[in-house]
């Protein structure tokens, strides 16, 4: 009995069509402009493809508990101190907003606390997964490699420093604040003096000033020139009208369900 | 005589390939579109294939291949400089046939770099400036997200909407909502039997596991909050500034 109620709902639903209750909703076939035969070329550019297996392990995500050392993820050594499947003790580490970080490699500053209280130098390196800073030739420890000691610095935390007015040469707090301008510069608080930020080093190494153009480099003029002409083509009819192309094929009337 | 034979089939053969790949880029270059059938008749490659007898060569013709491998002045360099990539200021300046032009210019030059790679790899040597690919990618990517953005303007001014595709909400037979993008078919939807098999509604059974599965979510939600709590705690224990700054806020 119950078996027979259920084939017959059943029954129901299958001539009522896949949505159930609901109408099914139907549209003719999409236009996106006047030009119709600009729909059979689309579709054909897909993005880059995959991406390569270093970009791919780059942006692969490390492990929750990984411990950060003054080396970079990717490198032998770091990869020597965490293997795969490691899990150490958590440091805590004080978070600090991107946007409220201070120091930068280059900068001046003053060691406020351990071995080397007080003596100023260059940051050389600043790890911010665990607020470190490396500062040049300070907080050294010395380490036996190929026969004699060699001096190697030691992180110091961010409580453990500060930044250093470039005339007084003294130790001050610093702010972020915006110039009349809109530009977001370091201030410090005791002279009002601008602290400028220090110029970053690029990832890939290349110094712009030093920059001489390969023969595969387009030169700064041609990559600045604007020969952009905005107008109400899409960019496929645009080439079909550079290269001359006449699509004279009609789109057969196609359903959008 | 069954050699000359057999030559002159094998050079029927080598110049039909020669032809096509000879051919090829000159149709691209011209855009038209549908191949010309005149390649492929037999006439013209007896005429053809006498002419061609006296310079019979069996080497791979070189035309456009040697465009796969760099500069044979960078070979077995160990780094290749390279500029930036394009930025997407810079590719939105440009026009489309601008951005049609460099798009082939960075897929030749990507096809060279992954050559590159392959064959490093093959040789178990590191490959000289791996960089230069992920900024050709990047480029890419640029092109095409800059291409994007004129087509959803245009698209906006002219229908009101930023998907190409239209869709809707809907549910499937386990009781899940989700977004459903419409497809292009030749039939109308009642004549068409693959999709009429689909079930988009779920029966009244289903409703006790849409409670579960939302119990379930809502248990995930829970337990990633109160970590949060025990890991702030921790760290207002370590760090006590942190409370004061969070109480004050």
């Amino acid at each position: 009995m119950q078996g027979e109620v259920w084939e017959a709902q059943q029954e129901e639903r299958l001539q009522r069509g896949p949505l159930g209750d609901r109408e099914q909703p139907h549209s003719e076939s999409l236009r996106l402009s006047a030009h119709p035969e600009a729909d059979l070329l689309r579709g054909g550019r897909a993005g880059a493809g995959a991406m390569r297996l270093s970009a791919v392990l780059a942006a692969a995500r490390l492990p929750p508990g990984y411990r950060h050392g003054t080396w970079p993820p990717d490198t032998a050594a770091a990869r020597r101190r965490n293997p795969p499947g490691q899990r150490r003790r958590r440091v805590l580490v004080e978070p600090i907003d991107s946007e409220e970080w201070k120091v930068f490699q280059g900068d001046t500053v003053q060691v406020l606390s351990g071995k080397d209280a007080g003596k100023q130098a260059m940051v050389t390196q600043v790890v911010r997964a665990r607020n470190w800073v490396v500062v040049e030739g300070l907080n050294t420890h010395y380490r036996y490699i190929g026969g004699t000691y060699i001096a190697s610095e030691a992180p110091l935390l961010l409580s453990q420093i500060t930044l250093v007015d470039p005339e007084d040469r003294k130790p001050t707090e610093v702010q972020w604040r915006y110039t009349e301008e809109g530009e977001r510069v370091r201030v410090s608080l005791r002279s009002g003096r601008i602290i400028p930020v220090p110029l970053q080093p690029r990832r890939d190494g290349i110094v712009p000033e030093q920059w001489i153009d390969g023969p595969k480099d387009t030169s700064v003029e041609d990559a600045m020139q604007k020969t952009y002409v905005p107008s109400l083509k899409t960019f496929e009819e645009e080439i079909m009208d550079a290269m001359d192309i006449v699509e004279t094929r009609r789109a057969k009337k196609s359903y959008w369900y | 005589m069954a050699a000359a034979a057999g030559m002159s089939a094998l050079c029927r053969r080598l110049m039909g390939s020669l032809r096509l790949s000879g051919a090829r880029p000159s149709l691209m270059a011209a855009g038209i579109p549908g191949l010309t059938p005149n390649l492929f008749l037999k006439s013209q490659a007896k005429v053809e294939l006498l002419h061609q007898l006296k310079f019979l060569h069996t080497t791979l013709s070189r035309k456009g291949l040697e465009e796969f491998f760099d500069d044979p002045v960078n070979w077995g360099e160990k780094s290749v400089k390279s500029g930036d990539a394009w930025n997407i200021k810079q590719l939105r300046a440009k026009s489309s046939e601008d951005l049609h032009k460099l798009w082939y210019v960075l897929l030749k030059e990507k096809n060279m770099l992954l050559t590159l790679e392959l064959e490093s790899k093959r040789q178990l040597k590191p490959m000289p400036s791996p960089e230069r690919l992920e900024k050709v990618e990047e480029s890419m990517k640029n092109i095409d997200l800059v291409v994007r953005e004129r087509e959803i303007a245009l698209r906006l001014l002219q229908t009101g909407h930023e998907k190409p595709v239209p869709g809707e909400w809907r549910h499937d037979f386990l009781g899940r909502t989700y977004w459903y993008s419409y497809k292009e078919w030749p039939i109308p939807w009642y004549l068409n039997k693959k999709y009429k098999k689909r079930k988009f509604y779920y029966l009244p059974h289903v409703e006790r596991f849409i409670r579960l599965r939302l119990e379930q979510s809502l248990r995930t939600r829970a337990r990633r909050q109160s970590l949060e709590k025990t890991k702030q705690k921790l760290l207002e224990r370590k760090f006590p500034h942190l409370a004061i700054k969070s109480q004050s806020q």
